[in-house]
């Protein structure tokens, strides 16, 4: 009770005197482009077990530590102990002139330059592609383009049909919401309109944390934990202009991934041309992504190794959480490992073809 | 005790108002004149800065928009040379692989 109380005393000083370790697993740039970089984490001493690599794709929104948000906390640390070579794409913070940046500069150009050099690296020409909210919509769209260079793709939360109960959903699809103006007043669109938009998916969600807070305030890990995933979810990007204007009005509006009317790069995008193996997870308490959103991605596809998991927890909860690292993690983990040896070895220059 | 019985009423509390509100956020009647307001905000804020870069661009000053677009385009060349490196390093791995069933 005392600890407690003196945790919860001393919080405020605890936060600023003790900066949580967030983003810490040693990562190398290995690319640069406009504002988003390639990261390669350094693989473990005894080097990679695994053929192929893997890319983390986060969201655009936010930013990339939330796969290593810190010491002991991180998926990607985690992978790379268990022997895999990871690669992640730090989106970066758009600034004013990226308000022209497209959907298709985003995924076309961007992933599609991370996933080649990524693929490239290894020595089956292939890597595996885990794309997170946003970015698992990104992967999912990429891979059904462009399977030459996927030895398998993982949808983490990602949203794919957006024509669902959510809040997000009915938002977007009220009439006097007009995307055009929102990107034209204020080019990105600013992170801070779309965090209140977030708060207000659950708007006694701070109330609920303060009393989970002060439940736990005994356990140092916990708080250390809590530090770092609160820093993570006030550190939020702005939306690039155009790339919004496109996600809102063909994705969420128009609903046309899922009925097979979305572009890349002029050309269709069609859920049923993946054929590599797939997983897709989805979390029943996601009130962001809602479950059903993310699951139906499998029924869509048209791969012969494909699986999906509901699992419990919210959208990133189920990700970052003690929990995590004891169930999500190793499912993932094992999915990748059961299908590093089915890749086919391709030689490079094929695969740079 | 106290704080675990306490703890379980305030949790049904948080979960029958988290559900209540969000029926409300659902319902026409509250999106429709929300979605007015913001478009009304951000009309306004769009003019604002149209009458910015009017009053900027009668002096012969480059506007924000004229810098971001120049900025853009700068970006937009170097994916483009980036996408031409990427194409000669595939040239070059095409020709060595002849080369090599050549010999």
């Amino acid at each position: 009770m005392l600890k407690r109380l003196t945790n919860l005393l001393t919080l405020k000083r605890r936060s600023r005197e003790k900066q949580p370790e967030i983003g810490s697993t040693p990562a190398d740039v290995v690319h640069r482009e406009n504002k988003w970089r390639l990261l390669h984490y350094r693989p473990r001493t005894e080097g990679p077990a695994y053929k192929t690599p893997i890319l983390l794709v986060p969201s655009l929104i936010n930013r990339h530590y939330v796969l290593d948000l810190m010491p002991g906390r991180s998926f990607a640390e985690w992978l790379v102990g268990q022997g895999h070579d990871v690669y992640c794409i730090d989106w970066g913070t758009p600034t004013g002139e990226d308000r022209y940046l497209t959907f298709d500069d985003v995924c076309e150009t961007y992933l599609g330059r991370a996933v080649r050099k990524v693929a490239r690296s290894s020595e089956t020409g292939k890597t595996h592609l885990l794309g997170y909210c946003l970015g698992g919509t990104l992967t999912t769209i990429y891979a059904a383009k462009h399977q030459e260079y996927l030895a398998g793709h993982i949808a983490l939360a990602a949203p794919i049909n957006f024509h669902d109960d959510g809040l997000l959903s009915r938002w977007t699809r009220t009439e006097t919401f007009d995307v055009d103006k929102l990107v034209e007043a204020n080019g990105n669109v600013p992170w801070q309109l779309m965090q209140g938009a977030f708060h207000l998916l659950r708007p006694t969600m701070n109330l609920s944390k303060a009393v989970y807070l002060v439940d736990r305030a005994w356990d140092d890990q916990f708080l250390d934990g809590f530090v770092a995933k609160e820093t993570w979810a006030n550190d939020n990007v702005s939306f690039p202009g155009e790339a919004y204007r496109r996600y809102i009005d063909e994705l969420y509006i128009g609903n046309k991934l899922i009925a097979g009317e979305f572009a890349l790069g002029g050309t269709p995008v069609r859920l049923e041309d993946i054929e590599n193996p797939t997983l897709v997870l989805a979390f029943e308490h996601d009130h962001i992504v809602p479950a059903d959103s993310a699951a139906v991605l499998v029924d869509e596809i048209s791969s012969d190794d494909k699986e999906v998991m509901r699992l419990p927890g919210g959208h990133v909860g189920a990700v970052v959480s003690r929990k995590a690292a004891e169930h999500l993690w190793p499912i993932i983990g094992q999915w990748l490992a059961d299908r590093d040896g089915r890749s086919t070895p391709v030689a490079r220059a094929e695969a740079a073809e | 005790m106290i704080w675990d019985l306490w703890k379980k009423s305030f949790y049904a509390w948080e979960n029958a108002t988290a559900d209540y509100l969000e029926e409300v956020l659902k319902n026409p009647l509250v999106l429709g004149p929300s979605g007015a307001v913001l478009n009304g905000m951000m009309k306004l804020k769009a003019k604002k800065q149209e009458a910015t870069t009017k009053w900027w661009s009668s002096m012969g000053l480059p506007t924000k928009h004229d810098q971001e677009r120049a900025l853009h385009a700068l970006n937009k060349l170097e994916s483009r040379l980036l996408d031409m490196e990427e194409e000669l390093w595939e040239l070059k791995q095409q020709k060595n692989q002849e080369q090599a069933a050549a010999e």
